[in-house]
C-alpha cells in the first residue's frame, strides 16, 4: 500500500499541442467518502492513453465523470475546448460524442443489428443505419462473423464476440471520444486479440482512454500511461518512459510490485 | 431403493401440510357443491329478475365482475406505472423512501375502508352515485399499492448495466423508459396487471355500496349505471336469498368465481418471465 504522505506532490499532466480532453482539478466524494482527489489530466486528439493502477484507484469512477453518468464531482472537464458541463444539448448529446465499453459485455436482448443501431439517432443516421451498422461491425473486427445473422439475437454470440458488439454500438454513434473500462478482462486470449488489433486502429482516428490491470496490454497499446492510485493521478508520460524511467517512486513500487506478481 | 426419514423433514411437512390441506378441502367442496349446479346455461344465460335467487344463471354479474376488474386495472395501472417510473427514475432519494413507505401504508388499508371513502366520495360528493364507474374507481384504489409495488419490483429486475449501457449512448430519459425499461420489464408488467384482476375479482367489500345493488340489474347502461356482480351475488344469496334454491346458485356462482379467478391467476403463470417471482 502506497502512504498517503507520498501521494501529496501530484505530477503535473503533460501538456499536447492538440487536446481532446483536458481534466483540471477533478474532486469527487460519494457520501462524504473522498473518491477522485484533484484530479488533472490531459488527452491527445488520437492515440491510445492507458489508465492503470491498483483497484479501488478510481479508474472507472473517472471515465463515469467523463461522460456524465456521475455527476457529483467537481472542477473542469473540457472535451475538445468545450466544457462538458455546458455541453450544448445537455448530457445526453454529450454521451453521444464519448463512447463508453464496460468491462462486462452488456447487450441489449434484441437482435444484433438492433443492438449496433440501438444509440443511432437523427434523421439522416438512421436512414444510413445499415451502412453505419456495417462500419462499425468491421472497426470493432466482427462484421465477417455477423454478417450472416444479423436478425439473429445478440444473446446467441460468445461473451467475446458480444463484447466487440458493445464496441461496435459505441462506435456507431461516431463519439470524439471512447472510453474503455478494461474491455478485455474475462475474454479469452483470441478475443482479446481481436479487440486489440481494433483498438490499434481506431486509435489513428480517435482518442482512446483504455483502463486496464493488464500492464503488458498497457505497454502493448499505450502510447501513454496514466498512472491513479487511491483516487489521485500520480504519473502521467509517454508510454517508454513510464515503463522504463518511471518518475515516481510510487510508479516504481507499483511496476515492481506487478512484474513480481507476474512472477 | 431404500426410503429414509429425516426428522427435520418430517416435521417441516407436518407443519406446511395444513398449509395445503385447509385452502385444498375448501377448494374441493366448493368445486363438489357447485359442480352440481353449473352447467354452459348457467354461465351463460343471465338470472330473471324477479324472484331473486330462483332462477340460476350468473353471465351478468360474470360480465359485471370482469367490467370492474378490468376497468379498475385500467384505471390504476398508468397511475401505478407513473409512480414505478418515478421511483425508478428518482433512485435512492429521499423521496422515494417516503414513497415507498406510503405505498405500503395503502396497502395496509383495509378494503372496507376504501370502501366508505369511495362512497363518500365518489357516489356522494362527486355524485356519480352507485355506478360502474365509482366501483371502478374505488377498486382502483385498492389495486394502486398492490401494482405500483409489482412494477417497481419488475423495473428494479432489469440489470443496472442495461440502463448504464442506454445512457452511456445518450439515450433521453424518456427514450431510456421506452426503449430499456418497458421493454424488458413488459411481460412482468402484463404478469402484474393479470394478478391485478385477479386480486379485483376477489374484492367484495369495496364495491358492496358503491357499485353494486341487490337486484334488478342485468347490464349496466352506462358507466353511470350500477352493475351485478359475482362477489356481491353470492353474498346476497346466502344473505337474502329466501328461495330454496338460493343456496345452490350461490354454490354455483362461488365455483365461476373460482374457476375466473384461477384463470388469471394461470395465465399470470404462463406470461411470467423465467426467473421471475409471483
Amino acid at each position: 500500500m502506497i502512504s498517503n504522505s507520498r501521494l501529496s506532490n501530484i505530477t503535473a499532466p503533460v501538456q499536447h499541442p492538440t487536446t481532446a480532453l483536458q481534466i483540471d482539478q477533478l474532486k469527487l466524494s460519494i457520501q462524504g467518502q473522498p473518491i477522485l482527489h484533484e484530479i488533472s489530466l490531459s488527452l491527445p486528439t488520437s492515440g491510445i492513453t492507458a489508465l492503470i493502477g491498483p483497484s479501488g484507484a478510481g479508474k472507472s469512477s473517472l471515465l463515469h465523470c467523463i461522460n456524465l453518468l456521475q455527476q457529483a464531482w467537481q472542477g473542469e472537464i473540457t472535451l475538445h475546448q468545450k466544457s462538458i458541463r455546458q455541453w450544448p444539448g445537455g448530457d445526453e448529446k454529450l454521451r453521444r460524442h464519448i463512447g463508453l465499453v464496460a468491462q462486462k459485455p452488456t447487450v441489449f436482448p434484441t437482435t444484433i443489428y438492433r443492438n449496433v443501431v440501438f444509440g443511432i439517432d437523427g434523421f439522416w443516421q438512421r436512414r444510413n443505419a445499415h451502412a453505419i451498422a456495417e462500419q462499425a461491425l468491421r472497426q470493432a473486427a466482427l462484421w465477417g462473423e455477423v454478417k450472416d445473422r444479423l436478425h439473429a439475437p445478440a444473446a446467441s454470440l460468445s461473451l467475446g464476440q458480444q463484447q466487440r458488439l458493445c464496441l461496435a454500438r459505441a462506435l456507431a454513434i461516431k463519439p470524439k471520444l471512447l472510453l474503455l473500462d478494461e474491455p478485455t478482462a474475462s475474454l479469452d486470449p483470441k478475443s482479446k486479440q481481436l479487440i486489440e488489433q481494433a483498438l490499434s486502429q481506431l486509435a489513428s482516428h480517435i482518442p482512446l482512454l483504455l483502463v486496464s490491470h493488464n500492464l503488458e496490454q498497457a505497454q502493448r497499446l499505450g502510447e501513454q500511461v496514466i498512472f491513479m492510485c487511491e483516487g489521485k493521478v500520480i504519473e502521467q508520460a509517454d508510454c517508454d518512459t513510464f515503463f522504463n524511467h518511471p518518475q515516481r517512486v510510487e510508479s516504481k513500487e507499483f511496476l515492481r510490485w506487478a512484474v513480481c506478481e507476474c512472477d | 431403493m431404500k426410503w429414509t426419514i429425516h426428522p427435520a423433514k418430517l416435521l417441516l411437512t407436518l407443519v406446511a401440510l395444513p398449509a395445503l390441506l385447509i385452502p385444498a378441502l375448501a377448494l374441493g367442496y366448493i368445486v363438489y357443491q357447485g359442480g352440481a349446479v353449473i352447467s354452459w346455461q348457467f354461465i351463460s344465460t343471465s338470472a330473471e329478475l324477479s324472484g331473486f335467487g330462483a332462477s340460476s344463471g350468473v353471465f351478468s354479474q360474470l360480465a359485471g365482475s370482469l367490467l370492474l376488474a378490468v376497468g379498475a386495472c385500467i384505471v390504476a395501472t398508468p397511475v401505478a406505472l407513473g409512480t414505478a417510473l418515478f421511483y425508478q427514475l428518482s433512485n435512492n432519494s429521499r423521496l422515494c423512501h417516503h414513497l415507498e413507505l406510503l405505498i405500503y401504508l395503502l396497502q395496509a388499508v383495509p378494503p372496507i375502508v376504501y370502501g366508505l371513502f369511495g362512497l363518500i366520495l365518489f357516489v356522494q360528493i362527486f355524485s356519480l352515485g352507485v355506478s360502474l364507474i365509482a366501483g371502478m374507481l374505488v377498486l382502483a384504489m385498492v389495486l394502486l399499492p398492490m401494482l405500483t409495488l409489482n412494477n417497481i419490483t419488475s423495473l428494479q429486475r432489469i440489470a443496472i448495466e442495461q440502463t448504464d449501457a442506454a445512457r452511456a449512448l445518450g439515450l433521453t430519459e424518456s427514450a431510456l423508459v421506452l426503449r430499456v425499461w418497458l421493454r424488458q420489464s413488459r411481460r412482468e408488467l402484463i404478469t402484474g396487471q393479470l394478478l391485478a384482476i385477479a386480486r379485483a375479482l376477489s374484492e367484495t367489500a369495496p364495491i358492496l355500496f358503491t357499485a353494486t345493488v341487490f337486484s334488478g340489474v342485468v347490464w349496466p347502461d352506462s358507466l353511470l349505471s350500477p352493475v351485478t356482480t359475482l362477489q356481491t351475488h353470492i353474498f346476497y344469496l346466502a344473505q337474502e336469498g329466501n328461495h330454496p334454491q338460493s343456496i345452490d346458485v350461490a354454490w354455483g356462482s362461488a365455483l365461476v368465481l373460482v374457476i375466473t379467478i384461477v384463470l388469471f391467476s394461470l395465465l399470470a403463470r404462463a406470461l411470467k418471465p423465467s426467473g421471475g417471482n409471483l
